[in-house]
């Protein structure tokens, strides 16, 4: 009988392909009883682990996961429906801060300067006064 | 039959029935692999839910690299592993035995594939890994490999030192 027979080799000669030093070592414990009883107790496991029935989480499983897919974006709608409503406050104070401010900065109460809008410059009307002008040419 | 890419792409469209047929076909695939890495608990089925949601949350992203098959395994080992690891960090917390140390009481009433099951429960995750993907769900080394993104050098050692440890662990029983 061989002592210390390499189990790990054995173990390992089922799924690798293995090395010519390997092989050798194989070969020389090939008509060891021990080895031999080692090899048809790691098949007899192997054999043992193999599924051969399908799995299965029991009835209805399909169902429970799209029903939970469909809580969860349920979940997800509500978290950004519930952020907007917080920060709606918040939103609806700086509108309304902001236009007090302006109110402070901007000389006349108007639509105008509440809503931050500049005075508008006074050749824009001018503008308007030549391409008037201009109409009045071409058509006369 | 509507093939897998037929189904993803309803999916991706908003039916969710679709999903609901990808589920089906898939599950059996799912739920070995978890109940192989957390036995047949609560946990695996919760795990086995998450893997489906994960799966759905990704979809966008998925491209068809992989098969589904692999594509949610992946996603099953990934996810039990850290169940595992969550499981360690509640045993610490609560100063119980260590998972897998505990011999069971009535040993010999159990059979030789529930002692081999509890033997598979002591070892170590990666280990686990592993055996539930190339023992038990029949992936070649290869795919086993890119499943868990490790060598395959890495995968036979594990592997080889795991059987030893499985074959140890049911020396008594497997001359029977």
């Amino acid at each position: 009988m061989i002592k210390n027979v390499n189990e790990e080799l054995l173990a390992k000669s089922f799924d690798a392909n293995l090395s010519h030093v390997e092989l050798d070592e194989l070969q020389h414990t090939k008509n060891d009883i021990q080895a031999k009883k080692l090899l048809a107790q790691h098949g007899k496991l192997r054999q043992l682990l193999l599924r051969k029935e399908q799995d299965s989480f029991g009835p209805f499983f399909a169902e429970r996961v799209v029903n939970q897919i469909k809580r969860l974006s349920k979940e997800i709608d509500y978290q950004i429906y519930f952020f907007f409503k917080k920060y709606q406050l918040a939103a609806v104070g700086l509108v309304i801060a902001l236009i007090v401010l302006n109110i402070f900065l901007s000389d006349t109460i108007t639509v105008k300067s509440v809503l931050g809008f500049e005075n508008q410059p006074a050749g824009s009307d001018s503008d308007l006064i030549e391409n008037l002008d201009l109409f009045n040419e071409l058509t006369n | 039959m509507e093939t897998d890419d037929e189904l993803v792409a309803k999916t991706k469209s908003g039916d969710l029935g679709a999903f609901k047929d990808l589920v089906k076909r898939y599950e059996g695939k799912v739920a070995g692999v978890t109940r192989s890495m957390l036995g047949s608990t609560a946990d695996a089925e919760d795990v086995g839910q998450e893997v489906f949601i994960k799966f759905y949350e990704s979809l966008k992203k998925y491209r068809g690299e992989a098969s589904i098959g692999t594509y949610l395994t992946r996603i099953a080992i990934n996810l039990s592993l850290n169940e595992i690891k969550k499981r360690k960090r509640r045993w610490s917390v609560f100063s119980l035995e260590d998972e897998g140390s505990a011999i069971p009481a009535e040993e010999n009433k159990m059979d030789l594939k529930e002692l081999l099951l509890f033997e598979l429960d002591r070892l170590e995750p990666d280990f686990r890994a592993v055996v539930t993907l190339r023992l038990i769900e029949g992936y070649s080394t290869e795919e086993t490999s890119q499943i868990l993104k490790v060598p395959l050098g890495t995968v036979l050692s594990r592997l080889a030192r795991a059987q030893v440890k499985l074959r140890k662990g049911l020396s008594e029983h497997l001359n029977e």
